[in-house]
């Protein structure tokens, strides 16, 4: 009982007290933890290539960084309601998000790639997707990348929270886009049934959103410069190396 | 087919149990909280005390008529776009208001079936023998309602233990948000998922076992 009385005021105090303000050398990162190789866990560690990035970003700047995971759709409802700073999340930039926030220069060149089941013979590259059902993650940047194709209206997107990659390799559905770095990494070390289909078909660079005010403006020089002496002393070059074999942060 | 990788899911028990209590907090919490004001509702319905009923008749419409999830994105991240002050409404308070509001509105309709569910002639019966409003309420019908009323309520309160598998997407990392960050960074979904359905079927036997108890004891007075 004393312990019920005990949880019930501290709810109350929850409901009622001033906001945790952020320290002010604390930098609070969202990402959804569901993106391997960039950020997943793993026994309960966050980790991955964003996470790297990250942490020497947080050493080079004297701050400390916190991490909030969350489901990719609610991210940018984090961001824009100030309950986070930025997102690692390998965010692309377009020209609609620009509208909203504003970026950081580009961490990662990447491009966006087909991935089918193994074996599939009929879907060779972007220009065989007419006719077929395409899964990408909701709210990704893929999606608006398809809809651009000339053939777009015989294509049938299929949007998901997560678990596309599963679904693909299980013939829900013929193929998925997703950017080409993580799908030859989803395939070389995970056990499913998956290969990428032709090359790349659009050059996407990915950077990190800050919103659009002058603290928003100062976070963003501010980690641009921290971006810029890892860029120049190697360490972004040989996290990259770490993670996917190759630099994926030059262009 | 792939063989079932065992020894990765004994290693993920432990990890996901440590997310357990935070799922049983935030269901545990809104249930006490959607109690309260489900009674509230209840009283407000059975009296009806004007402008309060009308009141308590939209928010019941309300947050019965719209999905849970819905409510949730409105409480995290719609009011701090309204009022800025509002983003102290943290993932945690957010989904225990979601829960509290959403399941008060279907808990406050049972309660108030289970209070008008008893037998007129015992209201009269009591109020004729000289008994007050109060003595009436709290002799006769409300020990009857509570047994009416309680099997539906357990079911509202197993159902907001699931439901609670929704506040990840508000950044709140209870055991489903634990799993499924756990499967994405092994891409063994089968195995994590069906560790994460085990503990909670566990929890609801655990539950389902309570409310046998309880209506036994609560259906003594009706076994001969």
């Amino acid at each position: 009982m004393k312990t019920l009385l005990i949880n019930t005021v501290l709810v109350l105090s929850l409901f009622t007290s001033a906001p945790l303000l952020a320290q002010d050398k604390t930098l609070r990162v969202g990402m959804s933890g569901q993106y391997f190789p960039f950020t997943f866990v793993e026994q309960d560690e966050l980790k991955g290539f964003e996470v790297d990035v990250m942490n020497a970003l947080g050493k080079e700047m004297g701050r400390k960084i916190q991490y909030e995971t969350a489901n990719f759709s609610g991210l940018f409802g984090m961001l824009q309601s100030g309950r986070i700073d930025t997102v690692a999340n390998q965010i692309t930039i377009t020209e609609e998000r620009k509208k909203a926030y504003v970026f950081s220069d580009p961490y990662v060149y990447d491009g966006a790639q087909v991935v089918t089941r193994e074996g599939n013979t009929e879907i060779r590259g972007v220009e065989d997707l007419k006719g077929k059902t395409v899964a990408v993650n909701l709210g990704s940047n893929f999606e608006a990348l398809l809809k651009a194709l000339p053939y777009a209206d015989q294509i049938t997107i299929k949007t998901y929270e997560s678990n596309l990659e599963r679904d693909t390799a299980l013939g829900r559905v013929d193929a998925f886009v997703m950017d080409r770095v993580s799908a030859s990494q989803i395939i070389r070390e995970k056990p499913l049934p998956l290969e990428l289909a032709g090359p790349t078909f659009s050059q996407i660079t990915n950077a990190y959103p800050f919103h659009d005010t002058e603290a928003g403006r100062a976070l963003r020089d501010e980690v641009n410069k921290a971006l810029e002496t890892l860029r120049d002393n190697g360490t972004l070059a040989s996290i990259s190396e770490k993670w996917f074999g190759t630099d994926i942060t030059k262009p | 087919m792939d063989v079932l990788n065992v020894e990765y899911m004994l290693g993920l028990v432990p990890v996901l149990l440590r997310y357990l209590p935070l799922t049983l907090q935030l269901a545990g919490i809104g249930m006490l909280f959607a109690l309260i004001l489900a009674c509230l509702f209840a009283v407000v319905r059975v009296l009806r005390i004007p402008v309060l009923n009308q009141l308590t008749i939209v928010f019941i419409s309300f947050f019965r008529g719209t999905p849970l999830l819905v409510q949730l994105f409105l409480f995290y991240y719609g009011l701090p776009q309204l009022f800025s002050a509002l983003t102290v409404i943290d993932g945690i308070t957010a989904t225990i208001m979601g829960l509290t509001m959403h399941f008060s509105a279907y808990m406050a309709e049972s309660i108030r079936a289970a209070i008008v569910g008893v037998d007129r002639s015992q209201t009269e019966a009591a109020l004729s023998i000289g008994m007050t409003n109060g003595q009436l309420m709290r002799r006769i019908v409300l020990p009857q309602a509570t047994r009416v009323a309680l099997p539906t309520l357990m079911n509202y309160f197993i159902d907001m233990i699931k439901a609670t598998s929704l506040a990840f997407t508000l950044g709140v990392t209870e055991l489903m948000g634990a799993t499924q960050k756990e499967a994405a960074g092994s891409f063994l979904y089968f195995e994590a998922f069906i560790v994460a359905a085990i503990m909670y079927w566990i929890v609801v036997e655990l539950l389902s076992k309570l409310q046998n108890y309880l209506e036994t004891r609560l259906n003594k007075a009706y076994n001969r």
